[in-house]
């Protein structure tokens, strides 16, 4: 048996400003040079337990705690952080705040030089890590002018500059783009090469790492529900997670889909191992016959049309070159790209915070320089990534009640009425009384939805529209959209998330750069490797399984965009060989 | 990526970015203290004028970027300047119906003006051409405690962020839309939020940052090593020694 290098015995945590704890009696061991997956719903106390191990709980951030945490045999609430600092390094949830410098290489040498190491040693580790983390080219440059990819691999190059022997991330591929989500996983495993004991923390369970990991733990409401190998956790526990709201990879969902006979031993994770006992067990058919897409609105009345559209920002960064693009009426549009293409600039223009200086865009028939920020908000909607930005107001009640009246409907019971309805919609009618800034991270995207749908706007742009939500959440908040868009309104939404696009999108606009490289239909863009390529993308677990279907000699008919479908195709399938098995 | 925070190192290499920053800080209390003494609005608006060739020229700082982040300032200083033009007492030199301008106040105007916006300006040029880390470097060399001199440091290093939240609120205020009818105590209600929003906001970003501090080492012995230091040469001294002969000149020629 291997040793254990972190030891969490029956601890229980209360943050100084809660009344009940977020653990509550949480008990596991990580063995050393293991790499631990650490899963759980929203507010499960993901988070609060990743700040155990170096005692940022208790000596940071205050709290009740009881119960016990070993690191390397030292307990972490007899030792202060800055003592932990070489054992346990913490890459927070977001990087960029916890970043002390204002350069790239400054910010690695941050650690070895309150550790005192000589300025030429420092030097030396210094250019390792930016060779390992890829930013040589970067060295010089200032922290707020990398990428989301680049900031993620930097804060791990400023805690692995500590030389930790175990490492906590909490989140590290939040809002990434597929391949640099791919770079940043390549580099944890890296360090488990290396020996070092890894805890990633995560609400999104990716194929890749997963594949790889040698345990997962699942967290729900301050208690472990599930702790083992991989594979003991998906094949005994794999439907609990998925009632939990845990993102499974599609693959392991058409796993559990399939039955205890199907994942007999082993359940397989990637697409090439799923398809391969899918041909094992003679459950793969000569046609896979998925739903009938509806073909794309081109007779609806176009919202935004942008004709050779660029922008530049005062500091010379070249945002947008040449785009021209249309958004329709009843369309949900998939902007993607890698971070930094200019898709957050376009949404900008598009609500009037950016007037365009070259090409032509037009809003709703007219100019968009015709429009002020004020009046384009009573016809669209956008939905930032941080929804704390937007709130106004003291409760949850009133920050949907100001949308309405804001829009000057001054008639109250209809405002009550609206108010109440969106509520219950959004699962926010238990906390209508509770101050916006109080809530969960989830809520608060919900909430932040919620107050641009209630007065229907004619399109709604919604920057990362699942951003830290679960399964559940999500298809609740698609689903909403997915019934404003067929009542006719355009939506746009902004996305590094392939199984969104697939999901939902009715076309998609692929950015790379400041131009538009892909327009057109999601499955088209999935089919194409170059594309997806160029924009730092990659296509689903589901389109790659398609992919090696047909390549393999089957026929795909109609549109499977869920592993849902393909479950539906493959049964449908087997039943057609079952009445003609010749 | 987008056009960034407008109050940050911009240009190292130029000659105000080369210059040690200790000196530069030297340079912006002289600035400050020789504004506090002059008592023509000509003294004033000379270093006004010579402080912003010396951005351009000295720093490489473009005039957009002066105009974008000295807007404010500049109004703030327009409207201390009418403050003093029509509330000074004095000797009436025109007259507005109700508005009365006296002599003193048509000279202590400009003078007021000239202090506030050539002290920010000076401030600005000092955060656009230094690297907010060399400045803590040379106080700690200095004799600073590190922890103070960090602590100048986080303080300039938050300004950008600061500004990027700000900016970001605006942004989401203003697409929340507001009511026609918006009364005057609601708009008050409003900013309100503006401010709170920022603050905490701000305030965690501080918390997570100083969490992060302590987490990477920070303060585990009473001296740190730097992986790099400021070079300091003699000649940065004429950056304080012209700046400072200006001052004199213009001193003297406004008491003769």
């Amino acid at each position: 048996m291997q040793e254990s290098f972190a030891i969490v015995e029956n601890l229980r945590y209360t943050h100084w400003n809660q009344e009940t704890p977020t653990l509550r009696g949480v008990s596991f061991s990580i063995a050393r040079g293991e790499l631990c997956i650490l899963v759980g719903p929203g507010g499960s106390g993901k988070s609060t337990l990743a700040s155990v191990f170096n005692g940022e709980i208790p000596h940071l951030l205050g709290g009740v705690m009881e119960g016990r945490v070993l690191v390397d045999g030292r307990d972490s609430a007899e030792s202060l952080p800055k003592e932990l600092s070489q054992v346990v390094g913490h890459l927070f949830q977001d990087p960029e705040s916890m970043f002390a410098t204002l350069c790239v290489e400054d910010e690695i040498a941050f650690g070895p030089e309150n550790l005192l190491h000589a300025p030429a040693a420092i030097r030396v580790e210094v250019d390792r890590l930016l060779g390992e983390i890829g930013l040589e080219a970067f060295r010089e440059r200032l922290v707020w002018n990398l990428s989301g990819g680049q900031i993620q691999k930097l804060g791990l190059a400023a805690v692995l500059s500590l030389s930790p022997r175990m490492v906590v991330l909490d989140e590290p591929t939040a809002n990434l783009d597929p391949r640099s989500t791919r770079s940043v996983h390549e580099l944890i495993l890296g360090l488990r090469e290396r020996g070092v004991t890894i805890l990633l923390v995560t609400r999104e369970i990716d194929d890749f790492l997963l594949a790889r990991a040698d345990r997962l733990l699942a967290l729900d409401e301050g208690l472990i529900v599930a702790d083992g190998t991989v594979q003991e956790v998906l094949r005994g526990k794999g439907r609990e997670l998925k009632e939990l709201g845990i993102w499974l990879p599609e693959t392991v969902e058409i796993g559990l889909g399939l039955g205890a006979d199907f994942a007999q031993g082993h359940l397989p994770v990637t697409a090439l191992d799923t398809m391969a006992a899918l041909r094992v067990r003679g459950l793969l058919p000569a046609l896979l016959a998925g739903h009938e897409s509806p073909a794309p609105g081109l007779e609806q009345e176009v919202l935004v049309e942008a004709k050779a559209l660029g922008f530049e920002y005062p500091n010379g960064f070249r945002a947008l070159r040449g785009v021209d693009f249309t958004v329709r009426k009843a369309e949900m549009l998939a902007i993607v790209g890698r971070n930094g293409a200019g898709k957050s600039t376009l949404a900008k223009l598009l609500v009037g915070l950016l007037k365009p200086r070259e090409g032509e865009l037009r809003l709703f028939g007219r100019r968009a320089r015709e429009w002020s920020v004020e009046r384009l908000a009573t016809k669209i909607g956008l939905v930032f990534q941080n929804p704390e930005h937007q709130f106004l107001t003291d409760t949850v009640r009133e920050e949907i009640a100001y949308s309405l009246l804001a829009r000057d409907l001054d008639d109250k019971a209809e405002v009550e009425r609206l108010v109440g309805d969106c509520l219950e919609r959004f699962g926010l009618a238990d906390c209508a009384d509770r101050h916006p800034f109080s809530l969960p991270a989830g809520m608060k995207r919900r909430l932040g939805v919620a107050t641009m749908l209630v007065c229907e706007p004619e399109l709604l742009i919604v920057d990362e529209p699942t951003y830290g939500q679960d399964k559940d959440m999500t298809h609740r908040l698609m689903s909403t959209m997915e019934s404003i868009r067929e009542r006719g309104v355009g939506i746009v939404m902004i996305t590094h998330d392939m199984r969104l696009v697939q999901e939902y999108a009715t076309r998609v606009m692929v950015m790379s750069e400041g131009r538009v490289t892909y327009d057109g239909d999601p499955a088209r863009l999935f089919a194409s490797a170059g594309l997806l390529e160029e924009a730092n993308l990659r296509p689903t677990l589901l389109q790659e399984m398609l992919a090696d279907y047909e390549a393999g000699g089957g026929r795909v008919t109609g549109t499977i965009n869920r592993s849902e479908d393909f479950l539906e195709a493959l049964s449908a399938g087997a039943r057609m060989k079952g009445r003609n098995p010749a | 990526m987008s056009s960034g925070p407008s109050l940050i190192l911009l240009d190292r290499d130029s000659y105000l970015g080369r210059v040690y920053p200790l000196v530069k800080l030297a340079w912006v209390f002289l600035v400050a203290v020789s504004l506090f003494l002059f008592r023509s609005p000509l003294s004033g608006a000379t270093m006004f004028v010579g402080l912003f060739a010396l951005a351009m020229l000295g720093g490489k700082v473009k005039l957009s970027r002066i105009a974008t982040s000295g807007r404010f300032i500049l109004l703030l200083g327009l409207l201390l300047m009418l403050f003093h033009l029509f509330s000074d007492p004095g000797v009436v030199a025109y007259s507005l119906g109700p508005f009365r301008l006296t002599d003193t106040g048509l000279r202590q105007g400009p003078v007021f003006f000239f202090r506030l916006s050539v002290v920010v300006l000076a401030s600005f040029i000092l955060i656009w051409t230094t690297d907010t880390r060399d400045l803590m470097v040379s106080l700690a060399k200095a004799g600073m405690p590190y922890r103070f001199a960090y602590a100048v440091f986080l303080a300039l290093r938050f300004l950008p962020l600061i500004q990027q939240e700000v900016d970001a609120v605006r942004d989401a205020h203003r697409i929340r839309g507001r009511a026609a009818r918006t009364s005057l105590s609601h708009r008050a209600r409003l900013w309100g939020r503006y401010v709170f929003t920022v603050l905490i906001n701000g305030l965690r970003k501080a918390e997570t940052t100083s969490v992060s501090l302590e987490t990477r080492a920070f303060g585990a012995f009473p001296i740190r090593s730097y992986m790099k230091e400021p070079l300091f040469r003699r000649r940065d001294l004429a950056l304080v020694l012209v700046t400072a002969l200006l001052a004199a000149a213009l001193l003297v020629l406004e008491r003769r």
